[in-house]
């Protein structure tokens, strides 16, 4: 009796099988979005077709909940200031573009290859999504959201992911770009500074077990040594750590002039302080995530002299656009920014906004066409665009900040909100990929 | 039990493996593996070329910060050993009692630092910061037990445990509910800024503090369990719970003693902790938990004074050893394997010496 | 009174508490249904309506059970109510006076969204009474609820939460319900993005009549699939019945994906490798009874040697290298060498440490652990796991043309390996190993005497439970298709025993259920990501003192946990039988206390 049931069981789940497998049909590639679906043109990846009156949507996958959320609130900001000004003004009220408006959806890369997963599936299940603004971070991107949108032909475009991986030969996705530098940039002028402003000759690097911190490093170190410096030391801690003084004075041993460590905010305040104690002589060097109001009162007295590299907002304000429209309403707005990358998300924005427009077919009844292929090759031809973070050209693998300014801020004249004015970088240089190692 | 005949079937079904002795060969083997590494890692670490070893300062430098984040860990331990003396349980969120007290005194300390008293009346000051954060710590500490703790006295021993992990869990993303995510700056009065010389030996001034209170709040625990009467049933307890109550000692009221005094080890440890790191975060109580939870099974947990050998010992471990045994197998970023080590360190005591440094063993369940 | 007050003034500091942790002010803009139930509303009611359902427990006296009557249940819940109304209204009225930026200075919640959500712009003093009368009212809902009569109270019940939970799920039904083409706009608004009222009647109206023909079939069922709990501990029985349910379950969940569509496909994906996870861990915990807090150790193993076998690449700051150890075998080949490799290290590591007594081996296994987790991020290993920077481009599993990345292939996956854990679990359960574990689960030192060697069921149960948790974590790999430190966490440990637990331990059904609730909710409802360590730092509280035997018990298993209230638990069961009470709401529970 038992034995003749279990047979039954599987006898009907494998007619089941056979019959599910022929009924279902793959939505395979062609998102043919919502109204018409009558346009067929030969994009590859489909149009998406957006009927009159109805809004271009476009979604966002930053990181919005838990410690990192301050990156990815900041962006999206930036990108929903870039909607604002379709109209010409910042007035809080949304232009169109095409006579449409932009419907925003968010979701949420979680800063990590889940988050990123869960999120590209959710936006690339959506029809209707034209783009897509992100990811915040690049674990969430590489390999992962990268991969999930190029698949559907969805762009990726993102304003914060730095990590050289992501536009390198072997990992870029055809689909994926970004407005945010690339750390090797950073890095090298970081590892120039070094060399060439401060006489250094030995520098230690301290990284985290984020993927950012570890790319910037190394970026740094390979610099310093093509230009004829030595690396001591390449530690790694744990951000969550407090006590940081025995793995100090290990480096130390080493008396490297220049110490790099370009963690977060916590753990680089801490360095800060102790390694002022441990090793007064040495000079420090950090980086943008350590770059913020945070550790100026974290770290006291212990940041005059540290040298943090970023994106040379001082660039932003040629023109005196930044400092006397965007920045007032984006306070008026959001209140106080929480980074500096709502600069590259208003430039991704606006970059989409215009492609857009240049590939979008308008048909006779108001509706929309937006070839999935066209719209990406025409981010991808953006070349000489004036933005606000730069001359933006975008490279064949996706890199759209092709020359970069980094400048290096002398603490405590740090350009952040309880930062000692004046807050001018000490020294800024400009390269493009094609100058560094 | 119904269960003996089948479980003798399948016993010699699997004699084959059962009887070789797996236990002893692992154990051997990992042994020698271990004595294999200790030596010869500090032997290569220590005859390094002169350029490239460690210099004598080095190590004395290590001892100093060793022992700072020794004491810390030893007042930490002190909890854990209590609780399990009494209960036999382990207080997992026991770390998050310490957080407790350092976060609540933040707040304090941050307003005193704005008002000027901070470092206007500095002794006073900090007195108030001791109290605000040993009353914070022993309140999350007596409401954990009455809460989380108490019901389930009889339970499985494994109950509480896992009640135990879920109130870390709570109480860690409450406090990040209440008060963010965000590091808060924990401000140091200025008479604590700086450094003495010791004996030829350069300390920092937060540095001797937190031993110099760590070692006086060990010794009045160490009376107040030995001298005073409500220690002696605090003992007696320890010894035996069921003949304590029959002698008319009120278990109940014992048992939450024994959490108020671990909670107030947890808030002068919350203080010297934020004083040491000047940073307090709703994350922080976790790791030195655990840490402090190794050391006090590395001193023979229940016992007093191995909870503090044991948290002194580990401080020295974690500054000493990464560099002493890593560094000469040419292991790169020796302190990146730092919590591994104080892992490793827990197992093998537990493997090895189960009792610990100073305790009578009985972790092993035969 | 005073025990009324008491509990009243304790739902009024939940609410407080609610308040203040962000779960009130975050959510007055997450419309449930229509305009007027929110997230942030719901929040504030519930609390004085469990506690008027609570403080009408009826008491047990020289072995009778008194329930109160009507009139009296209704006073003590609003007595209850109003009491957690005039706590939580105090805590307004002091905010409002001392002022919301000053008490925001340090509670980063109490913010003027949510002081605006509870005044409405009222005079304070109005506001408060309006609070003290919202809460009595609940408390006298609560309270009635209970004194309602059975054949009312199940259809009010189910139909509440059914469609509070539609109102929850309004990010993913309109998704699926779009896939289907299915017209949604009657069900869910536009505009609020909730129910609308109309919708929500519907779906009440449907809840509350399916629980009444379930309650109508329920007596015939019960005879029909009757679990008998003193012969055969492990699993249901096969009857015709079952049999046929199992089949059209089986219908459902082989449609599922192309039903429901991506979304809820990779949700699902997710939910099934940790329900694999889970069904590894039941083995060491539940089966064996030891607490491992360190699971992720397996599932880090298993994940990353998946990756190392197929011939994954590392991850550099340039682009990519091959690890210093690369084979390149198919998905099929190298996962019964990672199960090898998960057994191997299983006993590896279990042979020095399973001897010691349960919590230590919990925080031994803890620290392993942890040791993992540091290891695959350090320097040292980078060159062959990739560090901080991790893996890419892991195997899809394909078979011919046909990979397992997209979420509704990996669903197919997924379900193969869970159902094949699930049958070999449930075999093992039965077997005389299983009887064996029972045996020193229930009393090591008897077991021992018997002539068990704990030792080596010991050592058999944790290699077992490594080997499947492995699985799950090669499956993950392919799921993600990329591997970074940061998803291995000491989180994934407590979130795998959070479902064990939460489930039952011991039981398969439960692991099913704790992986649905525990990782399909959070995945489902990501609004609350913030507050999903928070809520399961809760549950495994709430759980262990209320219920420890779990959502679906182990029957045998969950005596054990009440060893002391068997007679009571006999005696209650009775109870329960007379009044067609579920299980679920028997005074089981309050045994424990």
């Amino acid at each position: 009796m038992k034995r003749r049931s279990w047979l039954t069981v599987v006898a009907t789940v494998a007619v089941l099988a056979l019959v599910a497998s022929a009924c279902s049909n793959d939505d395979s590639g062609g998102g043919s979005g919502g109204g018409g679906g009558t346009d067929t043109t030969s994009d590859e990846f489909g149009t998406v077709e957006i009927a009159a009156g109805e809004p271009i949507n476009i979604g966002t996958l930053l990181v919005i909940s838990g410690a990192d959320a301050t990156l990815g609130l900041d962006s999206q900001h930036g990108a929903e200031l870039a909607a604002d000004y379709l109209d010409g003004t910042f007035d809080a009220t949304p232009g169109q573009l095409l006579g449409h408006d932009i419907k925003w959806t968010h979701e949420d890369d979680l800063c990590s290859a889940e988050g990123g997963q869960a999120g590209a599936t959710a936006l690339a299940a959506d029809p209707s999504i034209v783009a897509v603004i992100g990811t915040s971070c690049s674990s969430a991107a590489l390999g992962v959201a990268d991969t999930v949108t190029s698949e559907k032909g969805i762009l990726l475009f993102s304003p914060s992911n730095t990590n050289p991986a992501l536009t390198g030969e072997e990992a870029h996705q055809p689909f994926y770009a970004r407005t945010a530098h690339n750390d090797r940039i950073q890095g090298a002028i970081v590892a120039e500074f070094a060399l060439n402003e401060q006489g250094a000759t030995t520098m230690a690097t301290i990284h985290d077990e984020s993927p950012y911190t570890q790319g910037l490093t190394a970026a740094a170190a390979v610099n310093f040594e093509a230009g004829g410096g030595t690396v001591s030391v390449q530690e790694q801690i744990n951000s969550e750590d407090t006590d940081f003084k025995p793995l100090l004075r290990s480096i130390a041993e080493g008396n490297p002039d220049v110490l790099y460590a370009p963690v977060f905010v916590a753990a680089c305040s801490l360095i800060l302080k102790q390694a002022a104690d441990i090793m007064p002589d040495v000079t420090l060097m950090a980086s943008d995530g350590c770059l913020s109001s945070d550790t100026l009162k974290l770290a006291g007295d212990a940041v005059d002299g540290v040298f943090v590299s970023g994106p040379d907002v001082t660039v932003f304000q040629e023109g005196d656009f930044y400092s006397n429209e965007f920045i007032p309403a984006y306070k008026d707005q959001y209140g106080d920014p929480t980074s500096v990358f709502h600069a590259h998300a208003f430039d991704a924005a606006n970059v989409l906004f215009d492609a857009i427009e240049q590939v979008a077919v308008e048909n006779d009844d108001g509706s929309l066409s937006i070839g999935r292929t066209a719209l990406r090759d025409a981010v991808f031809a953006t070349s000489g665009y004036e933005g606000m973070t730069g001359i933006i050209t975008c490279t064949e693998l996706g890199d759209c900040a092709t020359d970069v300014t980094i400048g290096i801020f002398e603490g405590p004249n740090w350009p952040v909100e309880g930062g000692a004015k004046p807050d001018d970088p000490v020294y800024s240089d400009t390269k493009s990929l094609d100058d560094v190692a | 039990m119904a269960s003996s005949g089948p479980a003798r079937a399948v016993d010699t079904q699997l004699s084959g493996f059962a009887t070789l002795p797996w236990r002893k060969i692992i154990l051997g083997i990992l042994g020698a593996t271990i004595s294999f590494v200790v030596v010869v890692g500090a032997f290569k670490t220590l005859t390094l070329p002169q350029a490239e070893r460690y210099s004598g300062d080095f190590w004395v430098d290590q001892v100093v910060n060793g022992l700072g984040q020794g004491a810390i860990l030893a007042l930490i331990a002190l909890g854990y050993t209590l609780v399990y003396g009494i209960l036999r349980m382990i207080n997992f969120a026991h770390g998050e009692v310490f957080m407790a007290g350092s976060f609540i005194s933040f707040f304090f300390a941050d307003a005193y630092l704005e008002s000027g008293f901070l470092n206007n009346q500095p002794y006073t000051a900090l007195l108030i910061l001791f109290v605000v954060s040993i009353a914070a710590s022993t309140l999350v500490a007596v409401l954990l037990e009455r809460i989380a703790y108490r019901p389930l006295r009889n339970a499985p021993r494994l109950v509480p445990l896992i009640t135990a992990i879920g109130a870390s869990l709570f109480l860690q993303n409450a406090f990040r509910g209440f008060f963010g995510a965000q590091p808060r700056g924990y401000p140091l009065p200025d008479i604590l800024r700086g450094s003495i010389e010791l004996f030829g030996i350069k300390v920092s001034k937060v540095q001797l503090l937190v031993f110099i209170t760590a070692i006086v709040a060990m010794l009045v625990l160490q009376a107040f369990v030995n001298r005073s009467r409500t220690g002696r049933s605090m003992r007696a307890v320890a010894e035996d719970s069921e003949i304590a109550s029959l002698m008319g000692i009120d278990v109940d009221r014992i048992v939450v003693i024994t959490f108020v005094v671990g909670g107030i080890l947890a808030g002068i440890a919350g203080v010297l902790f934020a004083l040491t790191f000047e940073q307090v975060q709703f994350t922080m109580g976790f790791k030195p938990g655990i840490a402090a939870f190794t050391a006090a099974v590395l001193g023979g947990i229940g016992s007093i004074g191995g909870a503090a050998l044991g948290g002194f010992v580990l401080g020295l471990l974690q500054a000493m050893g990464p560099p002493l045994l890593l560094t000469g197998f040419g292991i790169p970023s020796p302190f990146s394997l730092k919590d591994a080590f104080v892992f490793l360190i827990l197992i093998l005591v537990l493997v090895f010496r189960p009792g610990g440094l100073l305790g009578s063993g009985e972790a092993e369940k035969v | 009174m005073r025990a009324e007050v008491r509990i009243g003034a304790i739902a009024g500091v939940v609410t407080i508490f609610l308040a203040a942790v962000g779960l009130i002010g975050d959510f007055t803009n997450l419309n449930l249904i229509g305009e007027q139930v929110t997230f942030a509303g719901l929040m504030l009611v519930l609390p004085p309506l469990l506690a008027g359902y609570v403080a009408t427990t009826p008491r047990i006296e020289a072995g009778q059970v008194i329930e109160a009557t009507r009139a009296r249940a209704a006073m003590v819940g609003a007595v209850t109510g109003a009491s957690a109304g005039v706590v939580f209204a105090a805590f307004v009225v002091f905010v409002d006076v001392f002022g919301v930026e000053r008490v925001r200075a340090i509670f980063l919640n109490i913010s003027p969204v949510l002081m605006d959500f509870l005044l409405r712009g009222r005079p304070v003093l109005v506001a408060a009474a309006i609070l003290v009368a919202i809460s009595t009212i609940s408390g006298t809902a609560g309270a009635s609820y209970r004194v309602l009569p059975d054949a009312a109270r199940r259809p009010l019940g189910t139909a509440v939460w059914v469609t509070l939970l539609f109102g929850f799920l309004q990010r993913i039904i309109p998704i699926a319900l779009d896939q289907l083409d299915v017209e949604r706009d009657w069900l869910y608004s536009k505009v609020t993005r909730g129910l609308t009222w109309p919708g929500a009647i519907i779906v009440a109206a449907l809840a509350a009549g399916a629980s009444v023909l379930k309650q109508h079939r329920g007596a015939a069922m019960r005879r029909a699939v009757s679990i008998r709990p003193s012969s055969d501990g492990g699993g249901p029985r096969l009857t015709p019945v079952n049999a046929l349910l199992l089949l059209v379950g089986l219908a459902v969940v082989f449609v599922a994906p192309h039903v429901v569509g991506s979304v809820i496909s990779e949700v699902l994906g997710t939910i099934m490798v940790f329900a694999l996870l889970g069904i590894g861990l039941n083995i060491v915990v539940g089966y064996a009874g030891l607490l491992d807090l360190g699971y992720v150790f397996f599932f880090t193993l298993g994940a990353y040697s998946l990756a190392l076998l197929t011939g994954a690449t590392l991850n550099t700051f340039v682009g990519s290298s091959a690890p210093v150890i690369a084979l390149d075998l198919n998905f099929y080949v190298a996962i019964p060498v990672v199960v090898a490799i998960a057994a191997f290290a299983g006993v590896l590591i279990g042979a020095p440490v399973l001897r010691l007594r349960g919590d230590y081996l919990a925080l031994v296994t803890l620290g392993l652990g942890e040791m993992i987790v540091v290891l695959v991020t350090s320097p040292w290993l980078t060159p062959l796991v990739g560090g901080p920077q991790g893996m890419r481009d892991i195997t899809n599993a394909a078979i011919g043309n046909f990979g397992f990345r997209d979420p509704k292939h990996f669903y197919y996956l997924a379900f193969a390996f869970v159902a094949l854990a699930l049958f070999v679990s449930w075999r093992l359960a039965n077997s005389r190993i299983g009887r064996a574990w029972t045996a020193l689960r229930e009393d090591e030192q008897v077991a021992d005497a018997m002539g068990v060697s704990t030792t080596s069921y010991k050592l058999l149960a944790f290699a077992m439970g490594g080997a499947i948790g492995s699985v799950g974590g090669a499956l993950f790999a392919v799921k993600i298709g990329s591997l970074t430190p940061a998803s291995f966490t000491v989180l994934v440990s407590i979130q795998v025993l959070g479902i064990v637990i939460l489930g039952g331990i011991g039981s398969l059904p439960g692991v099913i259920t704790g992986s649905l609730v525990l990782v399909g909710l959070p995945g489902l409802l990501r609004e609350f990501e913030e507050y999903r360590l928070l809520a399961y730092g809760a549950a495994l509280v709430a759980v262990m003192l209320l219920r420890p035997q779990g959502l679906v018990p182990n029957v045998r298993r969950s005596r054990e946990l009440h060893e002391e209230d068997r007679e009571q638990d006999k005696w209650a069961g009775d109870i329960a039988a007379d009044e067609h009470v579920a299980p679920g709401i028997s005074p089981l529970g309050e045994g424990a206390g």
